[in-house]
């Protein structure tokens, strides 16, 4: 059974630096000190560039329903090396940085991925499906 | 780790908790194996930014070291170490975390680095203008390394994780998922057999019974 | 959360770091004390970051590979060339890219 314990120990891991709770854009902006606690008690900083970055690319409004980090959802049933990304916010953000039309929910491949990584290491973290 | 052989009683009952094992195995693969993949990219990413600053820090540092010279050969040794002793050495780095997936990684952002000349602490009228361009020179310099000290320290952070994880879906792969496999098969067959020798049992007996009757 | 700087190295690694701000310097002379420093440093709950010159570095081994496994997270420690330019002919963080990915891609982070 040794086996067992070690990869329910390694999946128990694998998403263990999302938050408890996710903040609005909007609430980030306003904080002197953006971050978040992630699952483990550490805290996560977002930083003020990206956070800037991503003002520019919502009208107000929007900047309230936009939850962060955004979530890169990592699902094997998807293929290996590919990605989704869902929530109407997250994907219009998600699809201008990649040049790409927004609709529904949005599946992405490893080199965009990696681009959107590049663009927001800090607000973006990948969220791995257990399904 | 895992013992070499798996001592399991060929019932169908281990055969549906084998399936079951060999199935979490996968799923646990597949997801490492993604993680791992992930890493990839986020290494390789913060070595292009290495690749970016670590130059431009050396080399500003180089010009640094220039300076410093300069300004002892002008001023003397002993009054520049003087300078440096009464300078304002009260440089505040803020220092913060982040994380790449498990892994914790520094986040440092110096306040006001550069700074005018008199702010500096060692007085202006009694040195030289050289002081004030080697200390020019090295807070740029302390600036750009600050921003390599986090870099380079959080590629051998995810390096040592990326590492890990590689191991942990290597020894899926290939040790553990085929191991699994082969007891399956072996406990299917062996399952197949005594089912085929118990019809044939049952086949002798029935002929028996009707030989008799 | 704020933090100061420190440096250890030699007298004019000192004294240009100290002109730029950095709070906890050390000269070094002698392999004893300047580890005995080191530790200190990296106890010590207000340093951020710690530079230290290649050569020194080079100095403290093999006790500094010990004393730097002791560390956690923070301070964060950047080895840095000293007046002379001088690094060491084999790159730390080029070593990790080859245990952790292989020599290929060495090869090919090398030629940029």
């Amino acid at each position: 059974m040794s086996e067992e314990r070690l990869i329910k120990l390694e999946l128990g891991r694998l998403n263990i630096h999302l938050p408890e709770r996710r903040v609005s854009l909007k609430e980030a902006l306003s904080s002197p000190k953006p971050c978040v606690v992630t699952r483990d008690g550490g805290t996560h900083l977002f930083k003020r560039e990206e956070l800037d970055f991503l003002a520019k690319l919502l009208p107000e409004a929007e900047r309230e329903r936009l939850q962060l980090p955004i979530l890169i959802a990592i699902d094997p049933k998807l293929g290996r090396g590919a990605a989704r990304i869902s929530g109407e916010v997250e994907v219009k953000v998600a699809a201008a940085i990649l040049g790409k039309k927004a609709e529904g929910e949005l599946l992405i491949y490893r080199p965009e991925v990696a681009l959107l990584r590049r663009k927001l290491p800090t607000t973006t973290q990948y969220f791995f499906v257990p399904g | 780790m895992m013992a070499a052989v798996i001592a399991v009683a060929p019932t169908r009952m281990e055969l549906i908790k084998l399936r079951r094992r060999v199935g979490l195995a996968q799923r646990g693969h597949d997801l490492l194996r993604e993680k791992m993949d992930a890493l990839v990219i986020e290494f390789f990413e913060i070595l292009r930014r290495i690749r970016g600053v670590r130059e431009r820090a050396f080399t500003q540092l180089g010009v640094a070291f220039k300076r410093l010279s300069r300004c002892c050969a002008a001023m003397g040794t002993i009054e520049t170490t003087q300078a440096a002793r009464e300078a304002r050495r009260e440089l505040q780095v803020e220092v913060g975390t982040r994380h790449v997936m498990g892994v914790v990684v520094p986040v440092l952002e110096a306040v006001e680095v550069e700074r005018p000349p008199t702010a500096r602490g060692y007085s202006i009228h009694t040195t030289s203008a050289l002081l004030d361009e080697a200390s020019k020179e090295f807070e740029r310099a302390l600036k750009l390394l600050l921003e390599l000290a986090e870099l380079e320290e959080s590629a051998r952070a995810v390096g040592r994780e990326l590492e890990r994880t590689k191991r942990r879906v290597n020894a899926l792969e290939y040790v553990i998922i085929p191991r699994l496999r082969a007891v399956v098969k072996f406990i299917s067959m062996r399952l197949d057999e005594m089912e085929r020798e118990n019809f044939s049992r049952l086949k002798r007996i029935k002929a028996i019974l009707e030989r008799r009757g | 959360m704020s933090f100061k700087i420190a440096v250890i190295g030699d007298r004019d690694t000192a004294i240009g770091f100290a002109l730029a701000g950095a709070t906890y310097t050390h000269v070094h002379v002698e392999k004893e004390s300047t580890l005995s420093k080191l530790t200190e440093l990296l106890a010590a709950r207000d340093v951020g970051v710690l530079l230290i010159t290649h050569r020194v570095a080079e100095g403290l081994e093999p006790e500094l590979r010990w004393v730097m496994r002791e560390k956690g997270v923070f301070p964060v420690v950047l080895k840095i060339p000293d007046k002379t330019g001088h690094v060491p002919r084999v790159d730390e963080l080029l070593e990790v890219i080859r245990r952790t990915v292989g020599a290929e891609v060495v090869v090919r982070a090398e030629a940029g």
